[in-house]
């Protein structure tokens, strides 16, 4: 996520909404990508991003530079993908075959695949986590936050962001052998 | 065995998000080149539970969100625009503001001078009639005893009458 201004976030707190559009355009990308892999869905990710940029529209007069504002918006982010996510998780039996099976990006790798395909195969292995797993994974590897800045953002501490990656990592990784096994 | 569940522990997080300490890399390091099985665990982390995220692109994002937002707040400042033109009008109707409190302390002044008034009549009214009663009760004519029908024909009265 782009930095901003504090000129310009200011003028942003005071209903200025060119100054808004500067601060849409420097985090609508993070905010989008957080909320499309945190909910899989397209639909939702938009209905979650708009609520991300309310909140951030309506209490942005409150903020108080006590902290980062890049960790303020990780925050909203989060919280708001994470909420919409277990409130309306729609229970998909997406198959981890298709992930890990045959044609997959991982058996493949030499081979060119389609932006499309590997899109589908990132969303399908999400899927395979719970909410908080997957949360962590989307703004570790994905969005290159570090531990800190996941603690921060998620409201827990640095042991537990760490546990959270082990465990996911280690649940696609056993679903890997699982597929590999099934195979053989 | 064990070492080996030491190292793997710090090859899932620790060191696949380079958090590792030195002392620990070299650790590591050393025990990677003897180990094939922990050689294996890190090329099978790495590709299955980290390289899809890591090299999968970034999705724009769509111009509507931007409308819709904009839109969103559009409408919220119109209807708190619409509120404040209400109030404005409501303030509008009155037309000399300033003639408000002086009208306001007048009436004030009026209700509290009515009321003292009130209650002064009431409490004259009061004592008028306590009055009237005392006098009733000591002029005779008007209790309704006369000289002639003063005997109420009990002893003590005709010893004092």
């Amino acid at each position: 996520m782009e930095d901003i201004n504090k000129d310009i976030l200011l003028k942003a707190s005071q209903g200025d909404m060119p100054a808004f559009e500067l601060v849409y355009k420097a985090s609508s990308s993070f905010v989008y990508n957080v909320a499309l892999r945190v909910v899989n869905n397209r639909e939702d990710a938009l209905e979650v991003s708009q609520e991300v940029f309310m909140i951030i529209y309506h209490k942005l007069s409150s903020f108080r530079f006590e902290s980062s504002f890049k960790t303020w918006v990780y925050r909203i982010t989060a919280n708001c993908a994470i909420n919409f996510a277990k409130k309306y998780s729609r229970t998909k039996t997406v198959p981890f075959e298709e992930a890990y099976g045959e044609g997959s990006v991982l058996n493949e790798a030499h081979v060119k695949i389609d932006q499309d395909h590997k899109e589908e195969i990132v969303a399908q292995l999400l899927e395979q986590l719970n909410t908080d797993q997957r949360a962590c994974v989307v703004l570790r590897d994905m969005q290159g936050l570090s531990y800190e800045e996941i603690a921060q953002s998620l409201n827990i501490n640095i042991n537990t962001v760490r546990s959270r990656l082990k465990r996911a990592r280690e649940k696609l990784l056993s679903l890997k052998r699982q597929v590999n096994y099934e195979k053989v | 065995m064990k070492k080996c569940d030491y190292f793997m522990d710090l090859i899932i997080t620790d060191y696949i998000d380079d958090r590792i300490d030195k002392t620990s890399l070299d650790k590591l390091e050393n025990h990677l080149m003897d180990c094939h099985d922990c050689r294996l665990f890190l090329k099978e982390v790495k590709d299955s539970a980290v390289s899809p995220f890591k090299v999968s692109a970034q999705p724009t994002v769509p111009v509507e969100l931007w409308n819709t937002i904009k839109q969103k707040i559009e409408y919220e400042k119109d209807g708190r625009s619409r509120l404040e033109d209400f109030f404005e009008k409501i303030r509008g109707l009155i037309i000399f503001p300033r003639l408000v409190p002086i009208l306001a302390s007048l009436i004030l002044m009026l209700l509290a001078g009515s009321v003292t008034i009130s209650t002064i009549q009431v409490e004259q009214n009061k004592s008028k009639d306590q009055g009237e009663y005392l006098v009733s009760l000591l002029s005779p004519a008007t209790a309704g005893i006369t000289p002639e029908n003063n005997d109420l024909g009990t002893p003590i009265e005709h010893y004092f009458l």
